[in-house]
């Protein structure tokens, strides 16, 4: 029984980080039309930092792992820092990556920040120990007294804690005028600049607001898994995200619950119980394959999602600016067909 | 100096690679409007069959033969059977290059079942090295460089001197415009999936036959600079291509050459983020632009 009770709190755990992941996919993509590719890069800034500075000093050619910003600082700073960390670097990679060009040219630009931070860190092992990555991070809420199997479900408690307040405050955040701001770039780029939106500054703040989150989320997850290392952010790790609040429904947080309960979490984890066939490691690949064909068939079947955004309600003066509301404004299905 | 001066020559070897790959890239993009990811899953698989020829005892020329048949009928087969279906639905550049991204996955991941995550080595039959100066080469190397130049000047002489390639020409220019002087669009789509697809798995065998191993990562870790490479050099421009392809190339070696093998890589990028801060005009296209031309 207490098998199955870690068992599942592991997975509760999982399914609240990767909820703020998608959030925060989704208030860069499915609000904005901020394409971030390298969506895993800040998440995995925010985990080595929140892992850095709560591992203690590097004790210098005795320690088996080396790693910058080395400390030992009490419970919720690293934390903290992972978030500011994950914010900070969006800021740094927003700076020359959202410059106003086609979509698909900036998710690719995306892709390649992804691929060249995923090198560097792993090649140079000073950083954060290279491909061997951090290992025993400590347990932050270690100093609740409690048995390991109830210490899960704190972890968890903490996870959706954040999950909550994150949750709120994003869906406040795009119903604010903000959030409208966000929404018009995202429909109709010039228009919204001829209104006056400064469209670079907004496309920085959104991509900052998600990276914080990101970095949040690579801080939890990093406090509960204990290490980290470049296996753990593979650009693959950022489709899966994708794909899940694709299939959710986007610029809709509800869909990315969903979408977030169905794919990374309900999706991945029933394939570890499937019989392990062929070679070790052959089910691992499948995975991807059908990750990839998933993603595939919900953007030719079902492309708004399975709890697509909702409409705007029309405002006076009739018709709305933009015929169709979303970020994927197309799909003239057949002649004489509404769109739904 | 000696080292410099061997640092470039690799570099030039790297950069025929590089470009013959984003040749490819760039005819197909510059065409179609389709960032297609799923170019270094493609390139891997012109890789794998060019194992699987020499493995059998052909040699490495029958290899780059059957790479790049290979390469020409995957992307006619994904190109015809799959994206055209999105871009029928209406599919924008953005949710297209996101297919094309999830179907790099497939391939990747499938491959990488097909080959039980393994890495197999690559070796044609070395004979003795060339010196020119400080420069040594191994034949192999030379092989690959004129290979390149032989893809670059065929493809120019193509382009600029037979009718097909005015058509390419003018599909690439303005597709609507291009159809409206009556010239078979659609036909001149499945000359660029094979075309490009070609270029992609011959980039593929050359690739293994340079670094001499060939696993399922192997394409998908190249496909950045290729990327970087066609964007620098402008979307449709083979010639823009090879330059940018040389400048990446030499940059990556240079910087490795003078101790930063860490980094080598990584300047390459850094290359592009330059353009980027500098140029910006070099990859600012105009946003109505974002419809595909799949025919």
């Amino acid at each position: 029984m207490s098998a199955w009770s870690y068992y599942i709190s592991t997975l509760v755990i999982y399914f609240g980080i990767d909820i703020l992941s998608g959030i925060s996919l989704n208030l860069q993509y499915g609000y904005a039309g901020v394409v971030n590719l390298a969506f895993i890069v800040f998440q995995a800034a925010g985990a080595y930092v929140a892992a850095a500075t709560s591992l203690g000093p590097d004790t210098g050619a005795a320690s088996f792992q080396h790693y910058i910003f080395a400390s030992n600082l009490p419970f919720p700073i690293p934390l903290v820092l992972a978030t500011l960390a994950g914010g900070a670097l969006a800021g740094v990679v927003g700076l020359f990556s959202l410059r106003r060009m086609r979509r698909d040219y900036q998710g690719a630009i995306m892709l390649i920040v992804s691929l060249i931070a995923l090198q560097v860190v792993t090649a140079d092992v000073s950083l954060f120990n290279g491909s061997n990555g951090l290992t025993g991070v400590p347990h932050p809420l270690s100093f609740i007294p409690v048995g390991p199997l109830a210490y899960q479900w704190v972890y968890a408690g903490w996870v959706f804690v954040f999950c909550v307040v994150v949750y709120m405050a994003v869906r406040w955040l795009s119903r604010s005028p903000w959030g409208r701001a966000l929404k018009a770039m995202r429909d109709q780029e010039d228009a919204a600049g001829a209104i006056g939106l400064n469209i670079t500054v907004l496309r920085l703040q959104v991509f900052v607001v998600g990276g914080l989150i990101a970095g949040l989320s690579g801080g939890l997850l990093v406090e509960y898994i204990g290490a980290w290392s470049p296996g753990a952010w593979g650009y693959a790790e950022t489709f899966v995200i994708f794909t899940a609040i694709f299939v959710g429904g986007l610029g809709n947080y509800r869909g990315v619950v969903l979408g977030v309960l169905l794919v990374p979490v309900i999706f991945l984890q029933v394939t570890q119980f499937l019989p392990q066939f062929g070679y070790p490691g052959l089910v691992d690949s499948l995975e991807w394959v059908v990750i990839g064909l998933l993603f595939m068939l919900c953007l030719l079947v079902r492309p708004r999602g399975i709890l697509p955004e909702r409409k705007p309600v029309a405002t006076e003066g009739g018709a709305l600016p933009f015929t169709e509301p979303g970020p994927l404004p197309y799909l003239r299905r057949r002649a004489g067909r509404p769109v739904a | 100096m000696g080292t410099l001066a061997s640092a470039v020559a690799f570099g030039v070897v790297l950069a025929s690679v590089i470009a013959i790959a984003a040749m490819g890239f760039t005819i197909q993009f510059g065409l179609t409007n389709v960032l297609n990811l799923s170019y270094g899953g493609i390139m891997t698989v012109g890789g794998f069959a060019a194992y699987l020829v020499t493995s059998n005892g052909l040699s490495a020329w029958y290899g780059l033969v059957v790479g790049a048949a290979a390469g020409a009928i995957v992307t006619l087969v994904v190109g015809r059977g799959i994206f055209s279906a999105y871009a029928h639905r209406g599919a924008k550049v953005f949710e297209m290059m996101m297919v094309t991204l999830g179907l790099g996955l497939v391939i990747d991941y499938g491959l990488q079942a097909i080959s039980h995550n393994n890495v197999y080595e690559f070796t044609v039959l070395q004979s003795a090295p060339i010196k020119l100066g400080p420069i040594i080469l191994t034949p192999t190397q030379v092989i690959i460089v004129g290979i390149g130049l032989a893809l670059y000047v065929g493809l120019e002489a193509l382009l600029r001197m037979t009718k097909t390639g005015k058509a390419l020409r003018a599909m690439a220019a303005d597709p609507a415009l291009a159809r409206a002087c009556g010239i078979r669009t659609r036909q001149i789509v499945v000359l660029t999936w094979l075309l490009s697809g070609a270029l992609c798995g011959l980039a593929g065998v050359v690739y293994i036959i340079n670094s001499q191993s060939v696993g399922y990562t192997s394409g998908e870790l190249f496909l950045p600079l290729v990327i970087a490479a066609a964007i620098l050099g402008g979307a449709g421009s083979p010639g823009g291509a090879v330059l940018a392809s040389l400048l990446m190339g030499i940059v990556t070696q240079v910087v490795a050459a003078y101790g930063g093998s860490l980094y080598s890589t990584a300047a390459g990028f850094g290359v592009l983020v330059v353009v980027l801060l500098t140029r910006p005009s070099a990859v600012l296209t105009k946003q109505a632009n974002e419809e595909l031309t799949l025919a």
